[in-house]
């Protein structure tokens, strides 16, 4: 029990540091790939695929 | 073993043949077809008690079986059900009397499927004033009082060191210090002190060779070892080094955080919602590892909210991270006094950004008004975050928590049965003392 619980507390450790030092976040954010050069001359164009949206206001796709 | 002294003689109430195993060393022998009980000093074998027997209870053990304890050559000789009634209720338990013409008597008890090697102390315990519960002290092991009860002789059979009865009664004092319990039994004419040691069923099977196997002990027994008390602590010392490891990381990390800031720009918006109000950055490198982006927006709201669609775009691979964040701060008064709720500021986080160049997409919207909202948002990579040094904390203490638990839950039943329940005051465990013992 207590090798068992010391191989699981360095897995934690090991996922503790790699969490913190690769960046990890608990936030939600959403991933959009190939999002054209253009957006750069009309941001108004883009439309984000939300997902976390604060106060639940704003929940809307392209 | 040496074979012993067998005599064969014939039960003065019914003329069965009774074998007394003992030869001289016994001072009662119980007819096996009458139940009558004879004295064995005398060579008529006088009768001590005739009695008819409702209830016939079979040794697990039957006599005459011989067993190796640990190295030592023991016959059972003796059998009797004894019980204590306690809260209305009548709790029996089976002694067995064993016996090796040079080590002498040993006793075994067995109650709901748990045993107990016993030996008579050659010594009684030495108490330790003022403790309450009562504490003694045998050979350095403190034993603390666990039950205090009379005990009363249902059954006996075979051949007995003592004038025993059915219907005997004698005090008996429970001492426990697990795995060992000291118990003494007290009469008019003496005391006499044994000392026993919780026994798997299993060892006491495979000592006697007993057939099939032994029936599983139900509940906790008095002097039943906690396994989970051993494992609790290891597991805590091992939780400790793991507590040191995340303090020490948590201060390297505080220490070592880069926090560096990749971006901060201050802007302004008006018009509640458009697509027109969106606009981009210019393109700022992000270097170093892989790390995260902390994102902070102040906005001046008061009594009012800015929400911000933003996108953190890769400006060589077209990758969007999307996210949304609100900002509202309101405040006023009432009866209760001054209040206020949310904050003007808004933290995030953006995960694991590799380097590259980035520009963000921020479109900022708000509800009808005429005021000018102004905001800024600052970024800085690599800031450390508590909430994964929490959840790792939680995640090594959840282990060594419910061993805890379990344990504390395994010496809850084990209390439950005793005059000292757990949670419950002395005065209260002397009331029950009074009921028991009446």
């Amino acid at each position: 029990m207590t090798r068992k619980y010391a191989v699981f507390g360095v897995v934690v450790l090991l996922l503790l540091a790699a969490a913190e030092l690769r960046g990890w976040s608990l936030d939600s954010t959403s991933e959009t790939l190939n999002v054209p050069h253009t957006v750069r001359d009309n941001p108004g164009s883009y439309r984000p695929a939300y997902l976390y949206t604060g106060s639940g206001r704003y929940l809307r796709g392209k | 073993m040496t074979a012993p002294d067998v005599k064969a003689l014939t039960c003065p109430a019914c003329g069965a043949a009774i074998t007394l195993r003992t030869g001289a060393q016994a001072l009662t022998v119980v007819c096996d077809s009458c139940h009558a009980v004879l004295d064995a000093k005398d060579s008529n074998l006088s009768i001590l008690q005739k009695f008819g027997v409702k209830l016939h209870w079979t040794p697990a053990i039957p006599l005459g079986t011989k067993g190796d304890l640990k190295g030592e050559k023991f016959m059972a000789i003796g059998f009797q059900v004894r019980s204590i009634t306690a809260d209305g209720e009548k709790y029996s338990w089976r002694e067995y009397t064993l016996w090796n013409p040079y080590q002498g008597y040993r006793y075994l008890s067995e109650y709901d499927g748990h045993w107990n090697d016993i030996v008579v102390a050659k010594s009684p315990p030495t108490p330790v004033p003022g403790s309450d519960p009562p504490v003694v002290e045998f050979h350095g092991e403190v034993f603390k009082h666990f039950q205090t009860a009379e005990a009363t002789t249902d059954f006996i059979l075979g051949e007995f060191p003592w004038q025993v009865k059915v219907g005997d009664k004698v005090q008996t004092n429970d001492y426990v210090s697990p795995p060992h319990m000291l118990s003494s039994e007290v009469t008019k004419e003496e005391t006499t002190w044994s000392i026993g040691t919780y026994s798997s069923p299993q060892f006491i099977w495979n000592a006697f060779s007993l057939p099939g196997e032994p029936p599983s002990p139900q509940g906790v027994f008095e002097n039943q070892p906690d396994d989970y008390g051993p494992r609790a602590s290891a597991l805590a010392k091992v939780f400790a080094l793991f507590a040191a490891l995340l303090i020490v990381f948590f201060i390297a990390r505080q220490v070592t955080a880069l926090r560096a800031p990749i971006f901060h720009q201050s802007y302004a918006f008006k018009s509640p919602t458009s697509d027109t109000s969106a606009f981009v950055t210019p393109v700022f490198p992000i270097t170093g590892h892989t790390s995260n982006v902390e994102v902070t927006i102040s906005a001046n709201v008061a009594n009012s909210w800015a929400y911000f669609n933003v996108s953190l775009i890769n400006d060589q691979t077209g990758k969007a991270i999307d996210f949304g964040r609100e900002v509202g701060y309101y405040y006023g008064s009432d009866s209760d006094g001054p209040w206020s709720e949310g904050s003007t500021e808004d933290v995030s986080y953006v995960p694991a950004v590799p380097p590259g160049n980035y520009f963000l997409r921020v479109q900022p919207e708000g509800p009808v008004s005429f005021s000018t909202t102004n905001y800024s948002i600052a970024l800085r990579r690599d800031v450390p975050r508590l909430a994964w040094f929490l959840i790792a904390f939680v995640l090594l203490a959840a282990v060594p928590m419910f061993m805890q638990f379990r344990e504390m839950m395994f010496e809850s039943m084990r209390w439950k049965e005793s005059d000292h329940p757990m949670g419950k005051t002395s005065s209260g465990t002397d009331d029950g003392d009074s009921s028991d013992d009446s």
